[in-house]
């Protein structure tokens, strides 16, 4: 035993071999996988500062761009909406799947491992190709929309609110069982009032995402307000969709600073 | 009066086990468990209201065996079984209130004890439980914002909203500091004989035990190695609750050396 005991100086010259090797590995493979899909760095890092006076030149709104806000701000609510409203149902019913899926709070384990593969499959379908199914057998429509970012939602938070209960200390659970509280009652008077910041910040944070996500979803399924920067863009209307760009990005702004505000209120 | 005839317990290999533990408890006293780190204690403890099963044995409380109650039955016999925890174990986010209303939960309809619909009556109770343990000006404020001996006392209250025959300590002072670990235990002892409850207690300290208790559970490698009054307890007794744990210790130095 205490012939291996190593020196300090050792101890910390493999330390910092270790953390060379790492390096060296990664900046291989970004070589190596640079050089299998022909990218050459330096003269795409040239061709920099010329996209980006193009793009500036095309996308910075004009005035002629404000007589665009009307419709550009009735899509925004609209796809505002549907991300919120996708969210919450997608909240609720990750909610049950999260309790009966839960380590601490599962019926059965078979239902646990269910609802586990459930939730992977769904969340681990990018929300693009949700959309793109989806749109096959609802068309194009707001609810197209709404379904894919409910489907993915769903994946995401039930796999987030499991974590969360998971998380609890079980042994609070176990003072409850104490005093008689019997299966629902420990669920309703102990895990979420233990568990509710915590899930409130993951919807909110969901929100947050799918707003992101919707814009993209509407892309696909021609509606929102990623439908109308499609057709302002595809109609060389660059200003109009650079409008749309800076408005998403308002919006996603204040939506963040809202969320920050109601997650310190509630922490 | 608890009476635990007979114990038995092995959790999957052999560690941490129980072997033929007896003991009796009295009304109006307070009982305290001592030994060594994982001699058993724990397991005791929540074996007697069935938090741990799949023992042996006989645990009657006033002559009903808790381990023979079906599920309706426990549910109702742990109504009248208080606990507290050595991490107090609030909802930290639900205030003192709601807290030592839980207390009522066992004897709730299911729906009642979800939506939290408490009676008047037993509002005031709650209440006037926290007024008894000197916490009724934080009523409302949540319970991660008091400190660990008000937590506690809060705890306690709640076992008191079960109109408990006995309450189980499980290391109740271990996480406090002299002058909570006071407080507390003075309220334990005076709950023993003001409403001759049975108080079962977990300890690591020894001098609190000698203090407070009037019967003392040695037990070292769940086994029982003494049990008697507290004035019977001298240093030949302690030496050998705390023996082997030492001896292992002692061998475990030594190896290192």
């Amino acid at each position: 035993m205490k012939t291996s005991f190593p020196s300090p100086q050792s101890f910390f010259r493999q330390r910092r071999l270790r953390l060379s090797v790492v390096l060296i590995i990664l900046i291989g493979i970004y070589v190596l996988s640079m050089t299998i899909v022909n990218f050459q760095t330096w003269t795409s890092i040239v061709k920099i500062p010329a996209g980006i006076i193009w793009l500036f030149h095309n996308f910075i709104p004009t005035e002629r761009s404000i007589s665009y806000l009307g419709p550009i701000l009735y899509q925004l609510w609209r796809t505002l909406l549907v991300s919120i409203s996708s969210t919450i149902i997608a909240s609720l019913f990750s909610l049950v799947f999260a309790i009966l899926g839960a380590q601490t709070t599962t019926p059965h384990p078979v239902l646990r491992i269910v609802i586990r593969f459930g939730a992977s499959l769904l969340r681990n379908i990018p929300v693009v190709a949700w959309a793109m199914i989806l749109l096959f057998s609802f068309k194009q429509s707001d609810f197209t929309g709404f379904l894919a970012l409910f489907f993915m939602t769903l994946g995401y938070l039930t796999r987030a609110f499991t974590e969360t209960i998971e998380d609890l200390d079980a042994e609070k659970l176990q003072a409850l069982q104490a005093v008689g509280a019997n299966y629902f009652q420990c669920v309703f008077c102990g895990v979420l009032p233990e568990a509710a910041s915590t899930l409130t910040s993951w919807v909110l944070y969901m929100i947050e995402n799918n707003l992101r996500d919707a814009t993209l979803v509407g892309l696909l399924t021609g509606t929102g307000v990623g439908f109308l920067f499609d057709f302002y863009f595809k109609s060389f209307r660059y200003d109009a969709a650079g409008l749309i760009v800076l408005l998403i990005a308002i919006l996603v702004i204040v939506l963040e600073l809202t969320s920050t505000m109601i997650r310190r209120a509630i922490a | 009066m608890l009476k635990v005839i007979q114990l038995d317990k092995t959790y999957g290999s052999n560690k941490r086990s129980l072997k033929d533990v007896n003991f009796t408890a009295q009304p109006g006293e307070v009982t305290a468990i001592i030994g060594p780190s994982g001699a058993g204690k724990t397991t005791i403890l929540r074996s007697v209201n069935q938090l741990i099963r799949d023992d042996s044995g006989q645990i009657l409380l006033d002559d009903q065996d808790i381990r023979q109650a079906n599920k309706a039955e426990l549910r109702k016999i742990r109504h009248h079984i208080g606990m507290i925890f050595q991490n107090y174990n609030l909802i930290s986010p639900l205030t003192a209130l709601e807290n030592v209303l839980h207390g009522r939960l066992g004897a709730k309809s299911t729906v009642a004890g979800m939506l939290g619909l408490y009676s008047n009556e037993e509002k005031t109770e709650a209440l006037a439980l926290l007024d008894e343990v000197g916490l009724k000006e934080y009523a409302y404020q949540r319970c991660d914002q008091l400190s660990g001996g008000q937590q506690q006392r809060v705890g306690i209250a709640r076992a008191l909203m079960q109109h408990p025959k006995m309450i189980l300590c499980d290391e109740p002072i271990a996480s406090l500091d002299p002058k909570s670990t006071k407080i507390v235990m003075d309220i334990l002892r005076k709950l023993a004989k003001e409403k001759q409850l049975i108080i079962l207690i977990n300890l690591h300290q020894v001098d609190i035990a000698m203090e407070y208790a009037d019967h003392i559970i040695g037990i070292n490698s769940g086994a029982i190695v003494f049990e008697g009054a507290t004035k019977a307890v001298d240093d030949d007794v302690l030496q050998k609750i705390y023996r082997q744990a030492d001896d292992a210790k002692a061998v475990v130095s030594a190896n290192e050396d």
